[in-house]
This record gives C-alpha cells, sequence and structure tokens, in this order.
C-alpha cells in the first residue's frame, strides 16, 4: 500500500535526522553551555540565525555537495533517503543546538561545579546534565523533529519525490495537490497533523513535572 | 587541612571579597560570621574554586593548584543544588563516583544518616522542604570524609532538633578525623557552641578573627562588640 510505506518513508528519514541531528546538538551544547571562549557569541548568533534557514535553501546547498561534480558526488547519494536524512539533519541542528542551549546554559555550570565536587568526571556530568534537563532537552528534540517532519523544499531537493522509495508525506502532499488529488493529500495531511498532536500531548505531559527549586 | 590565603580579592560590580592574609589552622572548627552580603558566601566559594577570583593565592597544604587537592574538600551551598533523583542516590553520588563498594557505601550511609534518621531516602529529592533538602546536601558533603568541609549556613532552614545534630555531627567527624570545618552562620550562639576560632567579616574584609573564648569575652572591634552585645548577628 502506497500511504503506509509513504509514512514509513516520512518516520524514517525523520526520525533519522532527528536522532544524528540530536545526539550532535546536545554533545556540542552542553561544553558550549559552561565553557567561555572567544568566537561564542558570534556562533549563537549564527546558529541562532540558522534556525530560519527555508528548507529549500538547505535543500539546495545539500544538492550541489551531492551533485554529480559536487565535493561528495562520488558517493552516488542525490535523490536517495541518505540525502534527506542529511538535508534534515543539517536543517534541524541549529535549532536543536540553540533550544538546548538555551534551557541548559544556566543551570549547566552549578551542575558542573557540583559533579566535579563531588569527584565526578565529564562524562558523569553529562549524564547529570541529561538527567537534570530531561524534559527540557526533549522539548527541543522535538520541535527539530516537527521541523523535520513538516519540511518539504528540502526533501523534494535531495529526494527527488520518487515514488515507493524517496516519495514522503509533504512531498506527496505537494505532488497529488497540483494534480488536484486533494482527497489522497488531505488524508495524508491528517495523518501528518495527528502526528504533531502526538508529539504536543507527549509534551504536555512533561510540563507538569517539578521544575529545578535550588538554583545558585 | 591548612589553609593560606594571600591578597584575594573578588570583584563583581564592586569588590565583594578583599583579604590580605587568612591562616586556617588544619583541624579547627572554624565560624564565619558577618552581615548579608559582607562576602562570606564568596570567600567559601573561592576556596572551593566555584568561583574564580582575580587576585590573590590560596595554599591548600601549601599547594596552591588546586586540580591538586579537589579531592580533599567538599562544600555545602548556601543554596545546594539538589540532583532529579532519590534522596539515597544524592547523597551517595560523590561514594559512587569513587566506585566503592556496596556494602561500605551502605555503612557510611547508615553511620551518617544515623544523626538525622531521614525515612524519606526513597523519595524524589526535588520534593523536599528547605530544611530536609539542607539534610541531604550536608550529608553529601560529609559522607565523603574529606579533610577540608566547607558550610554555607548549613543550618538555616533547619529546626532546633536538626541543628544540634548538625552541630554533634561536625564535632563527632572533627574529632574522628580531624577535619577543618569552616561554617558560615548567622547564629552567634551556634558559633560559641561549636567553632574553635570565630571570624568576623564586613564589606568584604576580615575585621575580627580570634579564638572563641577572646572573640566573645574581650571583642575589639566597634561593630562586633556592639553586635554581640545585640546578640544576633543579622542585619
Ligand atoms: N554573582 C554575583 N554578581 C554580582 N554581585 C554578587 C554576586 N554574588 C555576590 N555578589 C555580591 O557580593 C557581595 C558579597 O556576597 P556574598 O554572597 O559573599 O555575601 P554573604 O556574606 O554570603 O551574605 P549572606 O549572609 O546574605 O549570605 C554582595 O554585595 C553581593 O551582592
Ligand atoms: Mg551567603
Amino acid at each position: 500500500m502506497e500511504i503506509l510505506e509513504i509514512i514509513l518513508t516520512s518516520l524514517y528519514v525523520s526520525l533519522t535526522s532527528t536522532a544524528i541531528a540530536s545526539i550532535i546538538a546536545i554533545l556540542l551544547a552542553v561544553p558550549f553551555s559552561i565553557k567561555d571562549f572567544k568566537l561564542k557569541r558570534a556562533i549563537y548568533r549564527i546558529a541562532d540565525s540558522l534556525m530560519a534557514m527555508p528548507p529549500v535553501v538547505m535543500g539546495l546547498i545539500v544538492f550541489i555537495i551531492l551533485s554529480k561534480r559536487g565535493p561528495l558526488g562520488e558517493l552516488n547519494l542525490l535523490f536517495t533517503p541518505t540525502a534527506m536524512i542529511i538535508a534534515q539533519m543539517l536543517l534541524i541542528l541549529p535549532i536543536i543546538f540553540v533550544l538546548t542551549v538555551r534551557q541548559i546554559e544556566k543551570i549547566a555550570p552549578t551542575i558542573q561545579k557540583n559533579c566535579y565536587m563531588l569527584g565526578g568526571d565529564y562524562g558523569d556530568f553529562l549524564f547529570l546534565i541529561i538527567n537534570e534537563c530531561k524534559g527540557e532537552i526533549f522539548t527541543s528534540v522535538t520541535s527539530g523533529f516537527s521541523r523535520a517532519i513538516s519540511e518539504v523544499g528540502a526533501v523534494m531537493m535531495v529526494g527527488g519525490n520518487i515514488k515507493g522509495y524517496t516519495r514522503v508525506m509533504t512531498t506527496f502532499i505537494a505532488l497529488e495537490t497540483s494534480k488536484g488529488n486533494f482527497k489522497d493529500a488531505l488524508i495524508i495531511g491528517l495523518i501528518l497533523l495527528a502526528i504533531s498532536f502526538l508529539i504536543n500531548i507527549i509534551l504536555h505531559s512533561l510540563k507538569g513535572r517539578e521544575t529545578n527549586e535550588y538554583i545558585n | 587541612m591548612n589553609i593560606l590565603i594571600k591578597g584575594l580579592v573578588k570583584e563583581y560590580e564592586k569588590v565583594a571579597l578583599s583579604i590580605d592574609e587568612l591562616f586556617i589552622e588544619g583541624g579547627k572548627i572554624v565560624a564565619l560570621l558577618g552581615l548579608n552580603g559582607s562576602g562570606k558566601t564568596t570567600l567559601l566559594e573561592c576556596i572551593a574554586n566555584f568561583k574564580g577570583y582575580d587576585k590573590g593565592i590560596i595554599y591548600y597544604d601549601g599547594e596552591e593548584d588546586f586540580e591538586r587537592v579537589r579531592n580533599k574538600i567538599s562544600i555545602m551551598q548556601q543554596r545546594p543544588y539538589i540532583f532529579n533523583m532519590p534522596v539515597k542516590e544524592n547523597i551517595i553520588l560523590g561514594l559512587r563516583y569513587q566506585r566503592l563498594d556496596t556494602k561500605i557505601i551502605e555503612e557510611r550511609l547508615k553511620k551518617y544518616n544515623s544523626y538525622y534518621n531521614l525515612n524519606f531516602l526513597d523519595k524524589n529529592a526535588k520534593k523536599l522542604s528547605g530544611g530536609e533538602a539542607a539534610k541531604v546536601a550536608l550529608l553529601r558533603a560529609v559522607i565523603l570524609e574529606r579533610p577540608l568541609l566547607l558550610l554555607d549556613e548549613p543550618t538555616a532552614n533547619m529546626d532546633i532538633e536538626g541543628t544540634l545534630m548538625t552541630e554533634k555531627l561536625l564535632k563527632d567527624i572533627n574529632k574522628e578525623f580531624g577535619t577543618t570545618i569552616l561554617i558560615v552562620t548567622h547564629d552567634i550562639f551556634q558559633a560559641e557552641r561549636i567553632a574553635d576560632i570565630v571570624i568576623f567579616m564586613d564589606k568584604g574584609k576580615i575585621i575580627e578573627m580570634n579564638t572563641n573564648e577572646e572573640f566573645f569575652n574581650n571583642p575589639k572591634n566597634p561593630l562586633v562588640k556592639k553586635i554581640l552585645k545585640r546578640g544576633e548577628v543579622n542585619d
């Protein structure tokens, strides 16, 4: 069944890109929050601006890099799900990074000092901060996922909307609408909406949890 | 552990701390008194390397490289950060980092919890009252049995029983291990009960430092005299 395949491709591409982007973003955000260095503000500003990067522009950049004559052309990745994952990953990396930094930067130094005082190492600190800021980090990650699964520009450009291979929910909707087939487009649209709702419900159930009270 | 401080200066918008020289002899219980904003917390957190400072040197048993003495110092902050995990895990976290045997950890926990008999060891520590959290933070620092213990108003939120048991605990470990204890307090009677040495700070400076007896019987600084007459070190 075509629709099921499209949904699965969508989920596969966006979940994978979100997972990779999250790991990289969190591993970068933690040291970024506790260290002071020269270009810190500049990097933050740039990442902050990149949050609003139009997906088609990201699609274009990745397209150029992966195209036959591009720097990574030999990998033959253009018009594959992997290309879509790369494009989405780069698109949401700054989002997850900036949101995570915003959430943890106030508390990270306190946690680090206490962890080191108790004899912990960087790995212990990493575990603690993720444990302390689970909810906040989860919020950042889901924001990234929402953006990934709902964007159409990047996956359209680097995926090519190939039936049974790189066709995902958003590109399906775009195509079917242009063909005048509103019924199928609407069904997928509703499924996309349902996924967004689900994310929202999960987020709200997390919002009720305790906040950090003994902050220095 | 001996502490020798030379020319320590810490500035925010204004100078928060300015200490020409301070020597704290190892094995003593030292009470740190002073009005709000006089720099007590700043001093403690500089010693614990929780805060950087602008000028000066701190020698720990003659060693000025903090990294080498890091595992000999523990601190309980004025507003302790309690981790989002059960009370018990909070208390023994430092022992877990030392990868000690479970049996040893349990024994230590039992030994130190006997002072408070906390009966909520499995409760999430984020949900504690102020005094309960203070007891957890204090045990977390004490259980490490390190040579220098820095305590920032540990009993400010505790009830009378908790306060007295804390004082007993501090005296006990001071006797058993020769722990050097630097304790910030606003309660001059507490200082009188437990301290060998009493320090009074004002506007970032040490204005009086003496043995317990001398400090309370024969204060020299006019501000200290005035405050001791009134009986409360507070604003
Ligand atoms: N992070 C900070 N930024 C700016 N000023 C600060 C900061 N921390 C402390 N100060 C200032 O430094 C001074 C000393 O503060 P400190 O916390 O050491 O006082 P304290 O003696 O511990 O007071 P209290 O009895 O109220 O705990 C105060 O004037 C305070 O306003
Ligand atoms: Mg203070």
